[in-house]
């Protein structure tokens, strides 16, 4: 099996210039780390690609599907921008918050599930768009909520 | 030089200006006189960003108002400042607006205030009130981006001057801006403290109060300070510097831009190492060996006894100097021994040599090379900070930087400096033909031993450097004045030096020989000892007789550069403790040499001498560099500084590794009397090459000892993916006893 | 007219997906990569020049002369590259996401040519990184070509985004693509001379990229008989919002926005009428019902109309929607996509929601709706980039075609709509972000060593 250093070794070789590895690099860190990049994450791939923390912590908190802070084991994202907004989103929010227990940018105490908003995903037509585990599903209607929710628990 | 057919016409708010073409718009507008504010724009930081939006212009036949640090001249172009365009007026009134949503008017207890190009600014271009309701955004503060600057995020203005510095610059990529949008802010990674030599250079960045130093922070009002121009002491480079003081006391060091020598950077040494003036430790008067141990005496017997110890060793007096002395210093310590007393002996730092005078040139040479060769086992950084900025800088440009050493692009075994020149000067070396047929092409020498400046001046006359204005060589030399010192001391007495049968008295002249093992074991073989020390602890328990030292920034006097470029140091502040020259002219005048206790005089007794008749008003506030000399060949290597390349790692014996000393920038005897630069120190680790380490099982983070005949030391391993095999890197602060080889084992 | 008009980019689809190699090959691929190897890039240039593309990204620049700006080889010897902008984000926007999936292979047969074309032998495909599955077709894509040894000595490299809509923009790709925060750079230098790692480089849209083969199998000059003469050939509409059948349909330009609405998406959802249209992504100005019945969706028409085509993507908004709520939320939008680089951009996009939405609640006077126009006019024209601008002339829009409405607002202190809009409770991501502004560790107090 190789080494996370190897694999960012192998990432690095696909670009002229190794910093543009950075992207993938912090990817692949936040799989292996349980969807979100603590610190010793940022440090290995500092370590991998010849940057230091800092620089990778400055790139990864410019990108909203890199987290610098926990997450659950779990990410339902709702969109809520224009066309998901006039579409419903705002009622499938709220039946994931009754589902869930929780508010839009909280976790289940349990850890197992992050709820959040986000901006368009890019389904405009097939609202309301709701991400799991970046899985798109289309079409989600507040009664739908319930099932995935289970999905997510079972 | 522009020749007339470069120089475009550009008219700006109806005023005509000449000026080459491709000068930046700011600039063009300054040569009509005529100001366009900015924030974000510093062309030393590199090709403007056009962050800020400050500098709005209105430019005939482009539509929108467009950001005139990022335009260059160009012939016919028509600008309007705010000065005559009410768009270009509104468009900066805006920005600033903008600027000022979030910004706090804390200014009367800000430490910008009264100094800030945000305050001067809004004064000149702003409007005069802000139709901003809601809530200004909120952060606690001050962050404490390291021990020696401070973070106020509500006054960033987030203009990423520093972030640029910290990445495009100086890259050490440890200050960055976090998250994105209106929730950008300045950070470090985690609880890391900015970390790095030129840190503080942030601080004069910032074009708000919004970085600020901890050494600073509510020492004085702009209007209460007087700032005195000098040149840093601390190393060979001898960045200009403006150093601050209030009411007699030194408040701030900054860096004054010398663009051939430091482009206007100064290192975390340069600038905060000034309250070591004021240690606890401070000799602030004579001390003589009693029964208890050093007691405090008056300056009349201090001399008294000075005079009967040197009378009573007369020639077998043996001198130990710094090279941190000014060179009036030493020509007056030289003056007084060897004319004083025939005393011709001293431990003078040579690996420098006058041969590389036939390839002088401005340290800039080196950011507009286009091939760099650094031979050495040192870190420039470490030696000489300022050039690993220009190496930088080279290579940004697109520069071919190859270092060759045991952390070098191109490995070697410790030592092998002068075998690689060597290997260089070869007929069959495609990096030496690069550099015989480029006119932009450097050498550096950073490290110990294997003679230095001697072997460098050989290969740069071997390659053909001598001819061509745009190669150089430089020797970084481990002292400040190191060549200064050594010529200053030649200068004064034609008699060769000769060892001394013995040593009946050995005199030592300041803190980095006291503090110089191989001094301290002459101190061993010496009859009595003189020292000359600014603290307490380094002259405690050897010195029959202390004399109080004075630091750079207290001296009147002048230095050698690594150029070879004469610079003037001016009295900061007057020191606590007569200085060197006031008692050694009087000591000399006991045993009838004639010395001027004034170091104006003495400079222009020894300008002759050595600095080829220099007066010093021509030093100036920017000295300017003497012309190349002629190419003399130097001594050819004696056997002792021979190159100890053969030494490869399979030469000693199984499983031990050499042990590389290195001597960090941030260490030495006013380093450690600052506390709030500790935290720049060497970790007391050791640094094992991946192959070295995987062979021990070792991985960065364990606890490792180390281990040579008898002696051991505890320290933390890290792997040092750069590092030759068979090494094994340790500070030495932290090496302590041991010996050249090692044996490296997990504790 | 019916959406079965003639389909360039979907050509042999029949609605469906060609995923497998040979099944496009069964329906005419690689014609067009077959025939432009046999040109010269020259040649194939000439060939877009014909057809007058322009780019589908938004800013519809002709692509033969995007092309024909590339310096040649021994003009400029450093590498070139073609950088595909798969980074699709414009809200509304969602027809690249449908062409990679349904034609990965046209699309990776129109880089091929691209690359040709501008004589490159590196293609960067940056593709926005929640598209998941367009990414996991493109990869089984290009590994089927390699497999059949179509892609010759070109490098293909597919690039996942990281979630930040100005990674769209052409510059802040490039930064993005080196390893940087995604912020986008001053221009000049353009990116065809000093684009990716400071090479001459074409940054191209998906859709661009994918009916390039249609045009060299056809001819350039056949493919502009295609649409209006200013704006040739079909386009990929991503229609959306209140409508009956949302969804991306490939019609020629100059098609009535009226006809995309009731015909092709069968007319306003839920028996409720048309009240708004923004027909080209929400940084294009909206139209009235009564405007966007008179239109047709082509360059010419829109930009008569004071609006831009930009990316072909229709957000259909009926009477529900309450327009201060629609200006909050569009704007919360931008004030979350702003990379933070420069300053109109960074604070006025922030300073436009909070006046936006304190008109919404009801507490905003006739001096905030000054306000908020003169903020966005300050933003609008003084930025680094367009996002900015985009909110700036948004809002305005939205401000100049519906003024009674805000007015509404302020002198009823409160929205007309009483909780009624379809907008009304919206959680964007910055409301969220608010409540959350400085992290925990700020708290950490100063220590200074004494």
């Amino acid at each position: 099996m190789s080494t996370f250093y190897e694999e960012v070794q192998e990432l690095r070789a696909r670009y002229p210039d190794e910093r543009s590895a950075v992207m993938p690099a912090l990817q692949l860190a936040q799989e292996r780390h349980g969807g979100w990049l603590p610190e010793p994450a940022l440090r290995e791939v500092a370590d991998a690609l010849d940057l230091t923390p800092a620089y990778c912590l400055s790139i990864a908190s410019f990108y909203d599907m890199l987290h610098v802070e926990p997450i659950g084991r779990h990410v339902v994202e709702v969109c809520t921008n224009v066309s998901c907004a006039v579409s419903g989103a705002q009622g499938v929010v709220e039946a994931f918050e009754h589902e869930l227990g929780i508010h839009v940018g909280e976790t289940t105490e349990d850890g197992g599930v992050t709820l959040r908003t986000v901006e368009c995903l890019g389904g405009c037509g097939w609202a309301t768009v709701v991400a799991v585990d970046n899985l798109h599903r289309l079409h989600v209607r507040t009664g739908d909520v319930r099932a995935i929710v289970k999905e997510l628990s079972g | 030089m522009s020749t007339p057919s470069d120089l475009i016409t550009v008219t700006i708010d109806d005023r005509e200006v000449e000026v080459a073409k491709g000068t930046g718009l700011v600039e063009t507008a300054a040569a009509a006189g005529i100001e366009i504010p900015v924030f974000c724009y510093e062309p030393r930081l590199g090709p403007p960003v056009g962050a800020c939006r400050m500098c709005l212009v209105e430019v005939e036949g482009l539509p929108k108002l467009q950001a005139g640090c990022t335009l260059a001249a160009q012939e016919g172009m028509v600008v309007r400042t705010s000065a005559t365009s009410e768009r270009a007026a509104a468009g900066q009134k805006g920005t600033l607006e903008f600027i000022l949503v979030n910004h706090p008017l804390d200014c009367p207890v800000c430490d910008k205030g009264g100094e800030c190009p945000l305050q001067d600014l809004t004064f000149r271009y702003g409007p005069g009130s802000t139709r901003m309701t809601f809530p200004k955004m909120t952060f606690d503060k001050p962050i404490p981006v390291s021990p020696l600057i401070a973070l106020d995020r509500e006054r960033c203005i987030l203009c990423y001057r520093c972030t640029r510095f910290s990445g495009d610059v100086a890259e050490d990529n440890q200050l960055i801006a976090r998250n994105r949008g209106a929730y950008t802010e300045i950070a470090t990674f985690a609880e890391d403290p900015y970390r790095a030599p030129f840190s503080g250079n942030v601080i004069e960045l910032c074009p708000v109060g919004a970085l600020t130093s901890t050494q600073y922070r509510f020492e004085a009002r702009p209007w209460e300070i007087q700032d005195v121009p000098t040149t840093c002491g601390l190393c060979p480079v001898g960045c200009s510097t403006r150093v601050t003081t209030r009411e007699g006391a030194v408040k701030r060091v900054q860096s004054r831009n010398h663009p051939d020598v430091d482009g206007g950077w100064l290192c975390d040494k340069g600038r905060f190492t000034f309250p070591h003036l004021r240690a606890q430790d401070r000799v602030r008067e004579p001390l003589v060996r009693g029964e208890r141990g050093l007691e405090p005496v008056s300056w009349d017997v201090a001399l008294d006894r000075a005079e009967a110890l040197l009378r009573g060793a007369g020639k077998s007096v043996v001198t130990a100097l710094s090279g941190s002395e000014t060179t009036e210093i030493a020509y007056g310590l030289a003056v007084l021994m060897r004319r004083g007393l025939g005393a011709h002996s001293a431990v003078v730092d040579e690996s420098t040599s006058a041969a590389l005078d036939a390839f002088r040139a401005p340290l800039s040479t080196i950011g507009s090379a286009e091939v760099v060769v650094v031979v050495g086992d040192d870190d420039v950084v470490d030696r000489a900070p300022a050039v690993d900025l220009w190496i930088r800088h080279a290579r940004r440009q697109g520069a071919e930087v190859v270092t060759i050493g045991s952390r070098g692009t191109v490995q070697a075994a410790p030592g092998g400096a002068a075998a690689a020149l060597q290997e260089l000067v070869a007929p069959d070396s495609a990096l030496g033909t690069r550099l015989r047929g480029s006119d932009r092409a450097v050498l550096i020498w950073s490290g110990t031993g294997g003679g230095g400046g001697a072997r460098l001046a050989e290969a740069a006359h071997a390659l053909g450097f001598g001819g061509k204005p745009g190669c150089a060589a430089f020797h970084l030399p481990a002292r400040p004045n190191a060549r200064g010192v050594a010529e200053a001391w030649a200068a004064a007495a034609d008699e060769d030096e000769a060892e001394p049968d013995g040593i009946g008295l050995l005199v030592v002249s300041g803190d980095e020989a006291a503090s110089d093992p191989g001094v301290r074991a002459l101190a061993e073989k010496a009859d009595a000892v003189i020292a000359v020390t600014m603290f307490h602890s380094l002259a405690a328990g050897w010195a029959d007789l202390v004399l109080p030292g004075t630091a750079a920034l207290e001296r009147e006097g002048s230095a050698m550069n690594v150029e070879g470029r004469v610079q003037r140091l001016r009295r900061a502040v007057t020191p606590p403790v007569p200085d060197e020259l006031a008692w050694l002219s009087k000591l000399a005048e006991r045993f009838g040499a004639v010395l001027s206790p004034h170091p104006a005089v003495v400079f222009e007794e020894l300008s002759g001498r050595i600095y080829g008749g220099l007066a010093l008003e021509q030093l100036g506030e920017h000295a300017a560099l003497p012309a190349r000399a002629s190419y003399a060949a130097p001594e050819p290597p004696s056997a002792g500084d021979g190159s100890t390349a053969g030494q490869s790692a399979g030469d000693h014996f199984v499983g031990t590794l050499r042990l590389l000393r290195y001597t960090p920038l941030f260490s030495g005897h006013q380093v450690e009397r600052v506390p709030e630069l500790q935290f720049q120190r060497p970790e007391r680790e050791i640094a094992l090459s991946a192959a070295d380490a995987d062979r021990r099982g070792i991985a960065t983070g364990d606890a490792v000892t180390v281990r040579s005949n008898g002696t051991s030391v505890e320290l933390r391993a890290r792997v040092d993916r750069k590092l030759v095999e068979g090494v094994a890197r340790v500070a030495d602060e932290h090496a302590a006893e041991l010996h050249l080889d090692v044996e490296v084992v997990r504790a | 007219m019916s959406a079965a008009a003639r389909e360039v980019v979907f050509a042999g689809t029949d609605g469906g997906a060609l995923t497998e190699l040979s099944d496009y090959e069964s329906v005419g691929g690689l014609q067009g990569l077959r025939r432009a190897r046999e040109m010269t890039p020259d040649a194939i240039v000439a060939e877009l020049n014909a057809s007058n593309l322009r780019g589908r990204g938004g800013a519809f620049f002709p692509t033969g002369r995007k092309w024909s700006f590339i310096p040649k080889p021994d003009q400029n010897p450093r590498p070139h590259y073609l950088v595909v902008n798969a980074d699709e984000s414009e809200p509304g926007t969602f027809k690249d996401r449908e062409i990679m999936l349904r034609v990965p292979f046209r699309f990776l047969e129109g880089c091929l040519i691209a690359a040709r074309a501008i004589e490159s032998k590196h293609v960067f495909v940056y593709i926005r990184g929640e598209y998941e599955r367009e990414w996991e077709i493109l990869v089984s894509a290009l590994e089927q070509l390699r497999e059949a040894k179509q892609l010759d000595d070109v490098t293909v490299v597919l690039h996942r985004g990281a979630g930040a809509y100005i990674c769209g923009e052409e510059t802040a790709l490039l930064e993005s693509l080196e390893g940087y925060r995604g912020q986008p750079r001053t221009k000049p230098p353009f990116p065809a001379i000093a684009g990716l790692y400071a090479s001459p480089t074409a940054v191209n849209n998906v859709e661009s990229v994918t009916t390039v083969p249609p045009i060299i199998e056809m001819g350039g000059a056949e493919y502009a008989k295609l649409g209006l003469e200013s704006s040739t050939g079909t386009r990929v509409f991503s229609l959306s919002g209140n409508v009956e059948r949302p969804g991306n349909y490939e019609l020629p330009h100059g098609f009535p926005l009226r006809d995309l609405i009731y015909e092709v998406g069968g007319g306003i959802a839920n028996g409720r009428t048309l009240k708004a249209v923004i027909p080209g992504g929400s940084s294009t100005p909206i139209l009235t019902a009564g405007e966007a019945e008179k239109v047709t969706l082509d360059f010419d028409s829109l930009s008569q109309a004071g609006t831009a085509i930009g990316s072909a993507a229709v957000i259909v908004l009926d009477d529900r929607c309450c327009m201060v709520q629609l200006g909050v939320r569009v704007s919360q939008f931008y004030e979350h996509e702003s990379c933070g680089k420069c300053t109109p951009c960074r604070v006025g996009t922030r300073w436009l929601t909070q006046i936006l939405k304190k008109i919404e609640a009801g507490d905003g006077t006739h001096a905030d709706l000054d306000l908020l126009l003169d903020v966005g006019e300050r933003i609008n024209g003084t930025c680094l980039c367009p996002l900015g601008d985009s909110d700036a002339i948004a809002v305005a829009s939205y401000v100049a075609k519906f003024r009674e409405e805000f007015l509404q607002h302020v002198e009823e202190a409160g929205c007309p709509f009483r909780g009624a809009s379809s907008l009304d409770g919206i959680v964007a991501p910055t409301d969220v972000h608010d409540a959350h502004v400085g992290p925990p560790e700020l708290t950490r107090p100063l220590e200074v060593v004494a």
